[in-house]
Order: structure tokens, then C-alpha cells, then sequence
């Protein structure tokens, strides 16, 4: 029917459309033009130049900076740590994400309040939040050595944070709990523009629950879930509370931005932090771009 | 609709392991703000403090407060004023977000116009740029434009950098929208905007408000934006204002907890009352 | 400019007129607004700022910001060459940074030579020759220990040697203090400058005079530190779980009674130790000369300043705020509302006359001997050096790394953070 009513469509559509198109994106262009990509601009400009206060002058040295981020072993660690942060934060918050918001979609009346729960752990600053996170790992009186002591899992307090890859699992939880709510908000969303009648069809086809969630629910959300993963990607990129305020700059568990932080805004080594911010731009964009691929290939196979 | 019992019972399961997850640091949050200090570093474990007090509530809310020791004034006039400003801000950034986010996500939806695709894809794209990476040239810009410290001025990079996210969601709602209702409209002679407006907005209401909760809620947790671009309590938000009760000497865990749930409350307002008018846009929209 | 260069010449002619002749006219900067950017413990209450008020003209905006945050504030203005404030903390490990940017007016010749002499920490302010900060809150290490527990444990006098310390921790594990020594082993400052401490300690110095590291041989100082404090965690005379924790937040140990010794404690947290509404030890806690092995107590003073950026709005009132910041009756003021330890010895030496300074005794013998921790001035590599450190100590003390190894580590951390 779509393909049909095309041709008519492409017909009618002529200035006018064009016109109006543009002047409602109009102030989208100027402010985002203004105000992201010109300071982008700026930043990639300085990340070229040697901008260090501390010595005289501002030489162009061209991608001096880029190649000698690549030597750097605090470089090379902080980036390992970022990529094992983003890959354990993608799985679970978008597997967790898909199960929080299908089950919220089968709520009936209590799913105002549990929506209101699940969207919780996102609207505490994130500074409370990981100092919330601190006392519950703390190994003396936190609540998980009290837990897992009353449990019987552990016979006495464990250190978490001396052992670097239970200190990396424990960052990416704090992370995952405060991010998984906007995959489930977007999933839940992409959810309730189904129509339920596709699933009465399935039903009296026989279909099955699972057979259901693969040939309809999966297919329609690829958008939505596109939009939660890339949301996921850059924002486990970005990972910088989390680990600062529970292990401070250590070596386990610096991520890139911390790096980015402490080599500009410590260290005064300006445009070589900026250098490695663009090369963690670049990097999140490449990773996110696969999921946008992937959703737009999901739509438009439907 | 029936539900096996099965079918019940595993979702009651799901929807209690959910609430655990996201309720139990909160309520261990609450409990800390709940604590007198001397407790809180107790060596037995308990999951109830021992003695219940309500004096960091007193400290945030009472007219003194005992600060390090000694009666000072309390820290009640810069918790309010930078309650206000974190609702300020994150209020504005949502309201002119959404506004722009559906009268430009239908432009990149349905209206062709040279260049749509490229600028739109450009535009998502800086959903992936660090805040550090453009922090300072950004910060130039807003001191030349005597915009750092000012509303107008924190509300403008809120939304440029929530905007490309509510773009995507828009585009994408309105691109899931049966396309024929659009045809109709103009066959009556009705213009694209009028259509907009009466047509498709309504229809688009879970997405808007989905938008808006997405906006209202990342609004609300910045720290590092406005910890450059709001420097006094003109403008500060909650979010700057509690690592200040981080001394030298002393962390105050008990006022930082009560300010943390203090400050879960207006979202959480927001959420339950928007959430009504998430179902109640829905039902509406499967109505027509 | 002619004009700013003869309001300056007033201003210093001012600030050298005021003791002796006190005159009245002398409100040059009144109706003008200085803003002012500092700690929680720097923000002074109104009535203080409203006494400024009414004795110059200029007001006061007063900005607080976590410490933290204000290194980040204040890199971010200056690269984009804008004033954070006119008035604003300078912390001494930033004084290398600031000083080598040229970020901060030089005070010498404008702060009058007698107040810069009475407080005596300014000269950690000063690099290449010029003064740029002016210390207001005069902070320094020192040893706290509990003393109810040494009691119970049957020690009968306090340690003065590192030696003795172990063994005093030795008997009050045995006493029942499961982890007797409070000191942070996260990857933070806290850790850094606690290690920094032990090496004065023991005896030496990080750097020589051509600041070459002096630590990297195991009969050093530093060397034997750091050796000391892995020992003292495997002996289980110091909390495991203190890799986790920042020097604030070991204090807790303390506060709580489970640790009888803060190894690398603040002059100033005696205040918090004593104060019953936070500590459940309040009353049995004392400060003590710092151990040393050569008998000769030692150590350095990390004190933070007020400056003024180059490119402040009103420099003149600025230097007015902090000259008077600087008078001993503001500082005691100050120590009484804020707690901050003052930097102008009269302004001291009158408090603990009064009796009204926790250990006052102890913490007078101390200040003599606290000296900086590079003599020549922070170098402006400090923060990137001092981050490797605490790095190293922390994965040492998790068993990551050798004590060898982390003194490898540092020594290469100094060497890159100079060459960078």
C-alpha cells in the first residue's frame, strides 16, 4: 500500500516542502552549528598545535600528539579498561533493558509505579550515587561483604577493589545500574508502538512466546534498540564518575576520559588530553555507527 | 487478557528481582541519611541503624545546623536556591528540547529538503563527543557572549547536548506512523503544519513525553557543565552544591545521603505524573 | 593602563600606610565587587565578609567550590583566558603549574615584607623568585594517635622513632585493635603525600637540590618507606581495605575507634576527632610530635593560598582582600568560625597562648620543623609526578607490584613527567 501510494506522494512534494523542512530545522543547524561544531573544530585545531601554558608559544606540530598517544602505556591501559567497561556495559544494560521493558509493557495498573521505580537509580546525581556505591562495597561495613557474609558465600570481608578484575565489574555495575533505565525507557517506548493486533495475528497462527518476541517484538524495535545501544556505547566511552570517586586514578581501572582529564586538566599537557578526546570521539562513533547499520538493516528488512 | 499462573509467577518474580535492583541502594541511601555519623562506621552490621535521626534532614532543612562541630548557619539557603536552579535548568532544557525535537524530527521524518539525511546523521553523531572535548572552546564562546552564570546560557548547552538524542527518538516515532493518516489530512486540504499539529503531535504523545523524561533526567544529573558554566549559587545546581559537604577533614556521608534523596524527589514527582499521561496519551492515540 | 599603574602604586603605598598612619580616607575600591573562589573551609561566614565590607567599600562574592574542582575551574578559564575569579585558591602543590604559566600577579612588593615574613609558609609560594599566592590556611602533617588505647594496650610513652611505631602497632594488635595504623593507599593524593612524609621520616628527601630522585636505592628514605608501609599492611598492622580509601576516608578508622594511629594526619583533624557528635573516641585522641630516626622530628606543610589571576577585573581590591586576610585578628577569626589553622605566626602564637588550639603544645613544636616538600618550589610537573605515585603505592600494597618495582615505577613516572 506504502509502495503504491509513493509515486503520488513524490509528486505533490515540491518547494514548499523544502522550504518548510528547512526552517523548522533551521534553529536546530545554528545551535548545534554553533555550539558543537565549531568548538569541535576549535578543539581539533588545538589538538594539531603544541597548547601547553606552561611552555612559550603554540607551534603547529601536526599529529605529533595522535602518534605519540599510541606509545603511551597509561594510554594503552586506561584504553583496555574502557573497552572491557563498554562491552560489559552494553550486554547487560541492553539485556537487562529488553527484559525490564518487556516486562513493563505486560504491567497492567502497577506498571506506572514500577516505571517510576526502574527509572529511579537515574535521576540520584551521580555524585550521591557512587558515594551510595562506596559504602555498599566498603569492605569493612558494606552492605555486600554484610550480605554475602550472612549468606555464607564468603567466610570474611573481601577487599573488592584489590583485585582488578572484580574492581572493573564492580565500576561497570554502578554504571550499568544508573544507565540501564534509558535503555529501558527507549525499548519500552519502541515497545507500545506495536500494534497489538500484530500479536493477536501471531497468537492465532500458533505462534509461540518466543517465536512471537524473534518475528515481531525484535524486528520492530530494531530502531529503538539501535538508539538505546549507541546511548549505551557513548555513555560507557564516557565513564568518568564511576571510577573516580570509587578507586581514584589507579591504573585498574582509569578509563580514557579520566586520561583525557588528567593529562589536560592535571598535568596541563593541553592539547595532547585533546588530541586523545577527539581519538575516544572517533572511537565511540565507529562502534555506535555498527549498531545504526545493523538497526537501519533490521527496519528496513521489515 | 489470562495468564497462566506459571506465566504470573515468573512475572511477579521478574518484577521483584526489578524493584530490588533498582530500589536497594536507593532505601540503602536512605537509610544512610537516617544514620547518626557515629554509626555509620560501626563495625557490627546492621541493615536498620541503630538510632534513627533525623538530624541531617534538620542540618538541610533547619534554620542552623551543626557544621563541622560547631553551630553555623544552615545549609538550607543554598540547598533551596540550588534546588531551584537544577529545576530551572533541567525544566527549560526539556521544554525547548521537546519543542525543538518534534517540530525538527517531522522535518527530518516527512519533509525533504537538500541535505536532510547528511545533517541529520551529522547531528546524531555528536551525540558521541566527550563534554571535555569541547568544554573549552565552549566556555570562550559563553564568556564573550557574557552567558556563563546565566540561565539562557547553561539551558543552551543542556540543549545542544540533549537535543540530538530526542531528535532520533522524534524522527523515528514519527517515521513508525502510519503514513496514510498524513495523506488523508492533505486530500482534505490540510497543510503540513496544520496536520503537525492536529494530527500527528497527539498521536506522537508517548514519544514526546519519553523525550521529556530522557531530557528531564540527564538535565538533572550534569555535574560537569554546570561545574564550568554555573559558578555561583545564581545558577548552581544541587548537583555541584553536594560534593561541597566533602571537607577536608570530613566527609559528611549523612547530609550528602539526605541532600541525594532530597534531590530524588522532584524527579520522582515527575515521573510518576508524567507517566499517567504516557498511558493516557496512548489510549488516546489507539482511540482515533 | 596609566591609571591602573598609579591606583597599583597607591594601593601598595596603602597597604605600607595603613599600620602606621590608619587613614580613613582609605577606601580607594569602595562600590567595587571582587568575587572570590575557595573550599568550604575557605568561605568565610557573612558577618566576616560584611566586617570587609564596612571597613573598605568592596563587596565580597563569594564562590565555593569542592577542592577538586577548582584545579579543573581554574585550568578551564585560564586556557580560555578568562579570570575564574579575582580572588582564588592556590593550592601549594599547583604553585610549579601556575607559576610556570604565568597565570598569577606576583605579590612580592605589593604584600608589605613584613606580613609576608610574619607568615612564614609563603615562602612555599614562591617560584622562580616571584610570590604568587598568599597562604591562608596554614595545614601540616602530624601524628594522632589514641591515647585510651594505647593505655589499654600498656605502651606508656609515645613513640618517636619508626621503630618504636611498629612496635607500639605490634602491641595494639595484640591488645585487640584489629588494624591498629589509619593511613590511604587509593591511587590519590592523600596516598602520595603520606609517603612523602615516611620518607622525611626517615631521614631524607625525594629530590636533591638538582631534583634528581633520591629514593631509588634501598638504603633510602624513600625506598625504606614505602618498604615499611607493605610490611606494615602484610603484618596486618594496617587495613587491607585502606586501597580503597582516600586519606578522608580512613580518618573514619580513627573516628570510629578501630584504628589507634592516623599515620599521616592534618593538624586540623584533631578538631574532628574530638568533637563527640563525629567521633566516638572523642576526648582520647592527642596529637604527637612525627616520628623520625634521626631524633630530629620532621615534617612538611601542604598549605593553601589565596592569588589573584593575571588577567583579574579588579586586581587592586583583590590585593585589599587578601591583606586583610592576612592581618593576624581576620586569621584568628577565622580559625574560630572555619578551623583553619592559621599562617601568620602572631596570629598562632596568640591562639594557643589563649589555650584554644586541641594539642596546642604539640602542634607549636611541630611547626618549626615543618619545611616544604620541594625546597626550591613545586615544580610545575608536581601533579603528574605525585599521580604516579600514589598509583604505585597502591598497586605495591595490593601485592601488584614488589616495593623494587613500585620504586622503578616511580622513579620512571618522575622521569616522564619531567620529559613531557
Amino acid at each position: 500500500m506504502t509502495a503504491l501510494s509513493l509515486p503520488r506522494r513524490r509528486a505533490r512534494i515540491s518547494g514548499g516542502d523544502a522550504g518548510l523542512g528547512l526552517l523548522m530545522a533551521l534553529p536546530i543547524i545554528l545551535l548545534m552549528g554553533s555550539l558543537v561544531f565549531w568548538p569541535l573544530v576549535m578543539t581539533f585545531w588545538d589538538s594539531v598545535h603544541r597548547v601547553d601554558p606552561m611552555r612559550f608559544g603554540t607551534p603547529f606540530v601536526g599529529l605529533r600528539n595522535y602518534l605519540s598517544l599510541f606509545s603511551d602505556s597509561d594510554v594503552q591501559s586506561s584504553a583496555f579498561n574502557t573497552i572491557v567497561y563498554v562491552v560489559v556495559a552494553v550486554v547487560i544494560e541492553t539485556a537487562g533493558g529488553v527484559a525490564a521493558a518487556l516486562l513493563l509493557n505486560s504491567l497492567g495498573r502497577a506498571r506506572k509505579w514500577v516505571l517510576a521505580a526502574v527509572i529511579l537509580p537515574w535521576a540520584l546525581p551521580p555524585v550521591v550515587n557512587s558515594i551510595i556505591w562506596l559504602w555498599i562495597y566498603n569492605p569493612s561495613y558494606g552492605v555486600l561483604n554484610g550480605v554475602l557474609r550472612a549468606l555464607g558465600v564468603i567466610s570474611q570481608n573481601h577487599v573488592w577493589f584489590n583485585d582488578r578484575w572484580s574492581a572493573l565489574l564492580l565500576i561497570a555495575v554502578v554504571h550499568i545500574w544508573r544507565m540501564l533505565p534509558i535503555t529501558a525507557v527507549i525499548v519500552l517506548a519502541g515497545l507500545q508502538s506495536i500494534p497489538q493486533e500484530l500479536y493477536e495475528a501471531a497468537r492465532i497462527d500458533g505462534a509461540g512466546a518466543l517465536s512471537r518476541f524473534g518475528r515481531i517484538t525484535l524486528p520492530l524495535i530494531g530502531g529503538s534498540l539501535a538508539i538505546a545501544m549507541t546511548q549505551s556505547t557513548v555513555l560507557a566511552f564516557n565513564l568518568f564518575d564511576e571510577a573516580w570517586i570509587l578507586n581514584g586514578s589507579s591504573g585498574d581501572t582509569r578509563t580514557l576520559l579520566i586520561q583525557v582529564y588528567m593529562s589536560a586538566f592535571q598535568d596541563l599537557h593541553f592539547s595532547y588530553g585533546m588530541a586523545l578526546s577527539v581519538l575516544v570521539m572517533f572511537a565511540s562513533l565507529a562502534v555506535s555507527l555498527i549498531y545504526v547499520i545493523r538497526g537501519k538493516a533490521e527496519t528496513s528488512a521489515e | 487478557m489470562k495468564t497462566k499462573p506459571i506465566q504470573s509467577w515468573l512475572m511477579r518474580g521478574g518484577v521483584t528481582l526489578l524493584l530490588a535492583w533498582s530500589l536497594a541502594p536507593i532505601l540503602w541511601a536512605v537509610r544512610s541519611s537516617l544514620t547518626r555519623p557515629v554509626d555509620l562506621t560501626a563495625s557490627k552490621f546492621s541493615f536498620l541503624p541503630p538510632t534513627f535521626t533525623l538530624q541531617h534532614y534538620g542540618n538541610l532543612l533547619g534554620t542552623v545546623s551543626a557544621f563541622q562541630g560547631q553551630v553555623t548557619q544552615s545549609v538550607w539557603p543554598q540547598f533551596s536556591r540550588a534546588l531551584i536552579n537544577s529545576l530551572v535548568t533541567s525544566a527549560a532544557a526539556t521544554v525547548i528540547t521537546v519543542i525543538a525535537a518534534a517540530l525538527g524530527g517531522y522535518a527530518f521524518a516527512r519533509l525533504r529538503f537538500p541535505g536532510r539525511d547528511a545533517i541529520f546523521g551529522l547531528i546524531v553523531a555528536t551525540l558521541a563527543i566527550p563534554a571535555y572535548t569541547v568544554m573549552i572552546p565552549l566556555y570562550r564562546m559563553m564568556v564573550s557572549l557574557h552567558l556563563v552564570d546565566t540561565y539562557l546560557g547553561v539551558t543552551l548547552v543542556y540543549v545542544s547536548a540533549f537535543l540530538p538524542l530526542a531528535l532520533w527518538l522524534m524522527r523515528s516515532v514519527y517515521r513508525g506512523l502510519p503514513i496514510a493518516l498524513e495523506e488523508a489530512a492533505a486530500i482534505d486540504g490540510a497543510g503540513k503544519l496544520r496536520t503537525l499539529f492536529t494530527i500527528i503531535l497527539p498521536m506522537a504523545g508517548p514519544g514526546l513525553m519519553a523525550a521529556a523524561i530522557l531530557t528531564f533526567l540527564t538535565a538533572w544529573g550534569q555535574f560537569l557543565i554546570p561545574l564550568v558554566f554555573s559558578p555561583t549559587l545564581a545558577t548552581k545546581p544541587l548537583t555541584v552544591l553536594i560534593p561541597e559537604f566533602v571537607s577536608k577533614n570530613y566527609i559528611d556521608y549523612g547530609l550528602m545521603n539526605a541532600a541525594g534523596v532530597l534531590a530524588i524527589i522532584p524527579p520522582l514527582l515527575l515521573v510518576v505524573f508524567l507517566n499517567r499521561y504516557l498511558i493516557s496519551g496512548l489510549t488516546a492515540g489507539s482511540g482515533k | 593602563m596609566k591609571l591602573r599603574a598609579s591606583l597599583l602604586a597607591f594601593s601598595v603605598l596603602c597597604s605600607f600606610a595603613i599600620p602606621a598612619a590608619h587613614a580613613d580616607s582609605a577606601k580607594p575600591y569602595a562600590g567595587q565587587t571582587i568575587s572570590v573562589l575557595l573550599p568550604p573551609w575557605g568561605t568565610l561566614p557573612k558577618a566576616m565578609t560584611d566586617s570587609f565590607t564596612a571597613e573598605t567599600g568592596i563587596k565580597i562574592d563569594m564562590q565555593t567550590q569542592g577542592w577538586d574542582q577548582i584545579h579543573a575551574k581554574i585550568l578551564t578559564a585560564m586556557i580560555a583566558n578568562n579570570a575564574p575569579a579575582d580572588v582564588t585558591e592556590v593550592d601549594w602543590s599547583w604553585v610549579g603549574q601556575f607559576g610556570a604559566a604565568g597565570w598569577y600577579v606576583p605579590l612580592q612588593g605589593k604584600v608589605s615584607a613584613d606580613v609576608v615574613k610574619d607568615v612564614a609558609s609563603s615562602k612555599i609560594f614562591t617560584t622562580d623568585g616571584n610570590l604568587i599566592a598568599m597562604p591562608y590556611n596554614n595545614d601540616f602533617r602530624v601524628l594522632i594517635v589514641n591515647k585510651a588505647m594505647f593505655d589499654k594496650a600498656g605502651i606508656t610513652s609515645l613513640p618517636t622513632t619508626m621503630d618504636e611505631l611498629w612496635n607500639d602497632a605490634v602491641a595494639l594488635k595484640k591488645s585487640g585493635v584489629t588494624y591498629p595504623i589509619a593511613l590511604p593507599l587509593s591511587a590519590n593524593e592523600g596516598t602520595s603525600t603520606a609517603w612523602y612524609l615516611m620518607t622525611k621520616a626517615f631521614g631524607g628527601d625525594l629530590f636533591d637540590a638538582q631534583l634528581k630522585p633520591e629514593f631509588t636505592t634501598p638504603d633510602s628514605a624513600g625506598y625504606k618507606a614505602l618498604d615499611w608501609i607493605v610490611k606494615a599492611v602484610k603484618a596486618g598492622l594496617i587495613d587491607p581495605a585502606s586501597t580503597g580509601l582516600t586519606d578522608v576516608q580512613v580518618q573514619a578508622f580513627l573516628s570510629g575507634g578501630q584504628a589507634a594511629i592516623d599515620l599521616a594526619g592534618w593538624a586540623g583533624n584533631l578538631t574532628v576527632y574530638n568533637d563527640p557528635t563525629k567521633s566516638k573516641v572523642a576526648g582520647h585522641v592527642e596529637a604527637v610530635l612525627m616520628p623520625s630516626a634521626t631524633g630530629h622530628s620532621r615534617s612538611f606543610g601542604l598549605p593553601e593560598a589565596l592569588g589573584i589571576p593575571a588577567n583579574a577585573a579588579h586586581k587592586d581590591a583583590a590585593l585589599a582582600f587578601i591583606d586583610w586576610w592576612m592581618k593576624p585578628a581576620t586569621q584568628i577569626e577565622a580559625y574560630t568560625a572555619l578551623g583553619d589553622l592559621p599562617t601568620s605566626t602572631a596570629a598562632l602564637s596568640s591562639l594557643s597562648a589563649a589555650g584554644k588550639i586541641p594539642s596546642g603544645d604539640v602542634l607549636l613544636k611541630q611547626i618549626p620543623t615543618v619545611e616544604p616538600l620541594f625546597a626550591q618550589g613545586t615544580p610545575e610537573w608536581y601533579p603528574q609526578f605525585s599521580a604516579g605515585v600514589s598509583s604505585a603505592i597502591n598497586e605495591a600494597a595490593k601485592g601488584q607490584l614488589t616495593v623494587a618495582q613500585a620504586i622503578a615505577q616511580i622513579a620512571a613516572q618522575a622521569q616522564k613527567a619531567k620529559s613531557q
